[in-house]
């Protein structure tokens, strides 16, 4: 029988003292000296930057340039970002396949765009060509972001959390491939209308034409999308399904439809970043839905994921770190092709915040109850 | 007069705006029967969590044979001596009941990697010692918990044996304190008297001190050298049973106050 | 039948229309008509009529009508089956039509798989009119055998399902059986033909027969009461002796085969097995972390790319830079049996880095960081700012073949013996935590994290230790695939490869070591035997991950190895529930009459 201390040595008393290394704070240490090596690397690496002198010197235009460039990446990423936001708060899962469901609208809009570019369609009437295009886009994003749910995710929505989130991986590659079996995996340049086409100078900054319209674009979704959560019924009835689905059931809300209607708001902005995002960058591929899906994601949790205005500011941090961060930090130190560890700052921001602010930006700063 | 074996001092929890905890201040001394009694929502599972280091306390400290057991981990406080169950059942479902038992051992024993691969005799030895302590263990509860029943898993025991199980397994950390957080709560007549008997030779035979958190006032009466009663995250009386069953505000806090005397 | 039915068989039919186009659509049809499986029918086939074929079953099994389980009768069964056949091949008529009106060309500007050979398939060689139509009764049979197959009582369906199955399997195989049976100078013109390269009819009817026969005789027993000695006999004294002889019998032949194997299939089958064995590593590896420990990393390829490179630069790899061949700055010429040790350690150093950040994390966030990690490990292996260290995207080449003495491991016989060791390590090593105090430690843990440090449990600790042997795991089939090309590229070390290695665990069943080797084989060698299937392995993986997590999450070969024993029991105390179908007599185990 177990015996206690007391007991007069019938029996083995268990060692009740903690090891050496447990009786170190460890976890307090190794975040301190992660704090600390952060700020070296990342201050050091901005200050050598700036401090170039020269022939390197990179002037304020330099900077301002990649502003820009990243102010319309991260408008890109915040509409995407919606979508994933959107789905979290409403299913506590990541929709893995979010990407490509941006991927699937632009390359179907892109047939449309081809056709209407070789007709000289699009240089005509080039607002009601990319109208069109916009419409076919949100409309296959949002087919397929129905078909994800209906077939993948309806059927698991009770099973452990680990299930749903293989079978989206699942979903992602499946749909990469059958778009690359289906239309051939090279990438296929998108035509852009020739008044979108070329620079705007302003002084010694220029940026893309396409910069501006993104930009707008992407606010006025993460205002109307803002406003339809607040203040419609529907809207309404998608915070209470976020806030407690069975409650919300019991109260009369349709669960499935609520659930169809959030794809539906994913699928039709990511239907819209897909057409601006083809344009922008000239080019749509079978692969191109998975570097902008996870910088998205990242985004989503930047921001605060589950918050609306957290997934557009997420969006927007997130493109100007990854447009300018790899010149800021890396320069300075002769790191050449800073632009090739693009990825490794997204990622690392991602672990960051999911470290010290697993809330994000507009989050309560506490760690999310488990 | 040796010092309290664990000790709150002052200990307060929020949550967001509610006050879980407001102030509590609590002694255990090594050998007694303890009960915690309060209306819910009093704290009583919080002040559970606060002590087993599953929430770090905003306030105050808690001190267990001297060490304050503020911000460890609750993996380090099973080590050094407190073990726990439930309000409810959190068994290991997949799992046979003599594992889940085993799981108990586990602070108990080394086991070092490149050992265990080997199989070493020491790793051996230990498995052997490890599946001896949690048949112990189990065996407390007779004959419910052994036999062939060691092999089924988890889920297919009766609620009140699930419950028995946890305890067995809380008994398997060998601990010096048993924080037992409602063990009879679901439990018949019959079954909560056993269990009853059962927590007084936790402490007779094993000299296992014990914190029981009850709202069956039999047990409570049965069981305890003293009782502490808690509202709104606050001691508000402590004594044997008699005194604190008798006292004016237990009876408000639980009853509320006479019409007439409300202003 | 009633108007319900048949709305229902005509949206079955509509979905196995959907099924066919697709599969015409990306392509896999035309693919797989090079394949021929029984005599001169070919693969293709099989994604023809299949989606109409499963309509029709699952619209004639049992269901669930006003509050009763009904079986469909036979002649709904048939009838739905006819009209999901007529609807599906109806679809694809109507396709092919569409097809020849707006003209191929046009089509194949959009469609790339659409070319004049798969319309002649799904015309059957003939002028397309009317050669549409000889494809309607085809379409129509496969249907109705779909339809038909629940209603055959389950003591014949099951056979049949299974030996067909295996006339499948073998036909598929015939890059591989025919050789080995010729190794071992056994006749098999009869089985195989010599002009399709499949299954001849003969070979087929056989082998179909065979199955059937076993399964049939097996199906009210258990082979462990036959190995015993008779039904009910495992109660019998003497009887787990004998059992465990078996057993051990078993093993040993296995053994055997394996140490045989080169010999048997020849050294192209022995090189391929020699690939599987370094997927089933990082598979092995990774049934560590997620099936063990239960954290879902996605990016495990960074443990195959860190053993990999690190491997290259100890022994003597070069890098590859336009000037010709130069030196990593840090590296070494160990022989590859000495540089091992430190491969492992670094990888398993980096597990802890890696398991450090994400302890916190839970399954979707988890799997995101981790996927993260996997993508800057690619990216530092590969970047211009490392070029230095591993080569950049030139990469590195002259990786040592692994020789002691002059027996170089790198030859295709060798090689396999090389994976083989490293593999029977690694599931050794898997085996025994699985059943010690980590492993129990580890269940705990991914069953109810917060109870399992409650119980004592560090859970940091044990996280880390499970990312550390994984890490260390991965870390050995990144080395082996170092050595078996001699090169290394950064294209080899994408996310597909942690893809790969997580559909790997989930079709054999996460913490199942021989799951693990199942899906390895079935999931990397069925590919490496049917180079026309190479082409469509990611979709095929997608695809396998969706099913598998939809109909049967925990894979093929679960791990029931407590529960085991158990679960017949507890399936035998509730098989008197179960409806009795006809000509089936329950059978009462475990109780002597």
């Amino acid at each position: 029988m177990t015996t206690s201390e007391t007991a007069d040595g019938t029996g083995v008393v268990p060692s009740r003292e903690l090891g050496r290394l447990e009786q170190l704070p460890i976890r307090r240490i190794v975040l301190t000296i992660l704090t600390i090596g952060l700020v070296v690397i990342v201050g050091g690496g901005i200050l050598k930057t700036l401090t170039l002198s020269g022939a390197e010197h990179l002037g304020w235009a330099f900077w301002a340039n990649l502003v820009v460039i990243g102010l319309a990446l991260g408008a890109v990423y915040a509409l995407i970002a919606l979508g994933y936001t959107l789905v979290y708060g409403i299913l506590r899962m990541i929709n893995f396949a979010h990407g490509e469901v941006f991927m699937t609208g632009a390359f179907v809009s892109f047939f449309f765009a081809q056709a209407y570019a070789a007709s000289g369609f699009l240089n005509r009437s080039p607002w009601l060509s990319i109208a069109i295009l916009l419409v076919v886009s949100m409309a296959v994003s949002t087919g397929v972001a129905l078909l994800l749910e209906r077939i993948c995710y309806r059927p698991l929505r009770n099973a452990p959390r680990l299930v749903p989130l293989i079978t989206a991986i699942g979903a992602s590659l499946f749909l990469q491939n059958t778009f690359q079996g289906f239309f051939g995996a090279e990438p296929r340049g998108y035509p852009r209308p020739d008044v979108l086409s070329g620079t705007i100078s302003i002084g010694p900054v220029s940026f893309d034409k396409m910069d501006p319209v993104v930009f707008a674009t992407a606010l006025i979704g993460m205002f109307v999308l803002n406003r339809f959560v607040q203040r419609t019924k529907t809207g309404r009835a998608m915070r209470a399904v976020s806030e407690d689905r069975e409650i919300a059931s019991l109260m009369g809300i349709d669960v499935d439809r609520t659930v169809v209607v959030t794809f539906v708001l994913g699928g039709l902005l990511a239907g819209i970043a897909a057409v601006l995002y083809a344009m922008t960058f000239g080019q749509v591929s079978a692969t191109m839905g998975f570097l902008p899906g996870i910088a998205a994601f990242t985004a989503a949790v930047l921001g605060g994921i589950g918050s609306i205005p957290g997934a557009a500011l997420g969006g927007l941090v997130l493109g100007v770190s990854e447009s300018v961060g790899p010149y800021l930090l890396l320069s300075g130190v002769h790191v050449p092709s800073p632009f090739e560890l693009r990825a490794v700052i997204t990622f690392s921001i991602l672990v960051l915040v999911l470290i010290f602010r697993p809330g994000g930006i507009l989050g309560t700063g506490e760690a999310e109850k488990v | 007069m040796s010092p309290a074996l664990l000790e709150l001092q002052g200990v307060t929890k929020r949550f967001g705006g509610l006050a879980a905890l407001g102030g509590l201040d609590l002694q255990v001394d090594d050998g007694e029967i303890v009960s915690v009694i309060g209306p819910n929502g009093a704290g009583k599972s919080t002040m559970f969590n606060v002590i087993t280091g599953l929430y770090a306390p905003d306030g105050g400290n808690v001190v267990f044979r001297g060490l304050s057991l503020v911000g460890r981990p609750p993996n380090q406080i099973v080590k050094l001596g407190i073990a726990r169950t439930f309000q409810t059942v959190h068994l290991f479902p997949n799992m046979t009941v003599l594992e889940n038992a085993m799981v108990g051992q586990h602070s108990r024993t080394k086991g070092r990697v490149l050992a265990t691969i080997v199989r070493t005799p020491g790793v051996r030895e230990e498995e052997r010692v490890i599946r001896q302590r949690a048949t112990e263990a189990l065996d407390f509860f007779g004959a419910r918990l052994s036999g062939y029943r060691q092999d089924q898993p988890a889920f297919v025991l009766s609620y009140a044996n699930r419950r028995r199980l946890e305890i067995a397994r809380a008994l398997a950390t060998q601990p010096q304190l048993l924080l037992l957080d409602e063990p009879t709560a679901g439990m018949n007549p019959t079954e909560t008297l056993e269990l009853r008997d059962h927590i007084k030779r936790i402490r007779d035979q094993l000299g296992v001190t014990v914190l029981v958190i009850e709202h069956d006032m039999r047990v409570v009466k049965g069981v305890s050298d003293r009782v502490i009663a808690c509202d709104y995250g606050r001691k508000i009386s402590e004594g044997t049973y008699d005194e604190v069953a008798s006292d004016e505000r237990v009876i408000e806090a639980y009853l509320g106050r006479r019409h007439e005397e409300i202003g | 039948m009633n108007r319900a039915a048949f709305v229902r068989a005509v949206k079955g039919g509509l979905l196995g229309g959907v099924g066919v186009i697709y599969f015409a659509l990306v392509g896999m049809i035309e693919r797989l008509d090079t394949l021929s499986i029984v005599g001169s029918v070919e693969l293709s086939w099989l994604l023809i009529l299949g989606p109409p074929f499963i309509a029709a079953y699952v619209l004639a099994r049992p269901r669930v009508e006003a509050g009763e389980m009904r079986s469909a009768s036979a002649s709904r069964a048939l009838w739905s089956g006819g009209i999901v056949g007529l609807v599906s091949w109806g679809l694809v008529a109507i396709g092919v039509g569409l097809v020849q009106w707006i003209g191929i060309d046009t089509v194949r500007s959009v469609f790339r798989s659409v070319s004049p050979t798969l319309i002649q398939i799904l015309t059957l060689h003939h002028p397309v009119w009317p050669g549409i139509l000889y494809l309607a009764p085809i379409v129509v049979l496969g249907a109705l055998a779909g339809g038909a197959l629940p209603l055959l009582p389950r003591r014949v369906r099951r056979p049949i399902i299974t030996a067909s199955g295996v006339v499948l399997l073998l036909g598929l195989l015939q890059q591989l059986v025919p050789p080995a049976l010729d190794q071992l100078h056994i006749q098999r013109n009869w089985l195989y033909s010599n002009v399709t390269l499949g299954l001849s009819w003969i070979g087929a009817i056989v082998a179909f027969a065979v199955t059937f026969a076993i399964t049939w005789f097996l199906q009210d027993r258990s082979l462990r009461d036959l190995v015993a000695g008779g039904p009910g006999a495992r109660d019998r004294p003497g009887a787990e002796a004998r059992v465990r002889t078996v057993l051990l019998v078993g093993w040993l032949a296995l053994g055997a085969v394996l140490l045989a194997m080169p010999y048997l299939v020849g050294p192209v089958v022995a090189r391929d097995l020699g690939f599987v064995g370094i997927y089933l590593l990082l598979g092995l590896g990774l049934n560590i972390v997620v099936g063990y420990a239960g954290l879902l990393d996605l990016g495990y390829v960074a443990f195959f790319s860190v053993g990999a490179y690190t491997t290259a630069v100890l022994t003597g790899g070069q890098l590859n830079t336009y000037k010709g061949l130069a030196a990593p700055i840090l590296g070494a010429h160990l022989n590859f049996f000495l540089a091992i040790p430190i491969v492992v350690l670094v990888a398993a150093l980096i597990g802890v880095a890696i398991g450090a950040p994400v302890l916190r994390l839970r399954g979707d966030y988890l799997a995101i960081v981790t996927l993260g990690f996997g993508e800057i490990a690619r990216v530092i292996f590969g970047s211009t700012w490392a070029k230095n260290l591993f080569g950049g995207s030139a990469g590195m080449t002259h990786i040592t073949d692994a020789a002691i003495g002059g027996y170089s491991f790198r030859t295709e016989l060798h090689f396999y013996y090389l994976a083989l060791g490293f593999c029977a390590l690694a599931a050794f090593v898997s085996w025994r935590l699985q059943g010690s105090r980590i492993g129990r430690a580890w269940n705990a843990m991914r069953e109810d994290e917060q109870v399992a440090e409650a119980m004592g449990i560090s859970t940091i600790r044990y996280k880390l230790l499970a990312f550390a042997m994984g890490g260390a795991v991965g870390s050995l089939g990144g080395a082996l695939f170092a050595v078996s090309i001699g090169s290394l590229t950064i294209a080899s070390f994408t996310i597909f490869v942690s893809i790969t290695a997580l559909a790997i665990i989930i079709l054999g069943g996460m913490g199942s070591i021989p799951g693990v080797v199942v899906g390895a084989l079935i999931l990397i060698g069925l590919p490496g035997v049917l180079t026309p299937l190479q082409d469509y392995q990611l979709l095929i993986y997608g695809a396998v991950l969706i099913v598998i997590m939809i109909l049967r999450p925990q894979g093929l070969v679960p791990n029931v190895r407590r529960s085991r024993e158990l679960h017949e029991e507890e399936v035998q105390q509730d098989a008197w529930m179960r409806p009795v179908e006809e000509g089936e007599v329950p059978v009462a185990r475990g109780i002597e009459a």
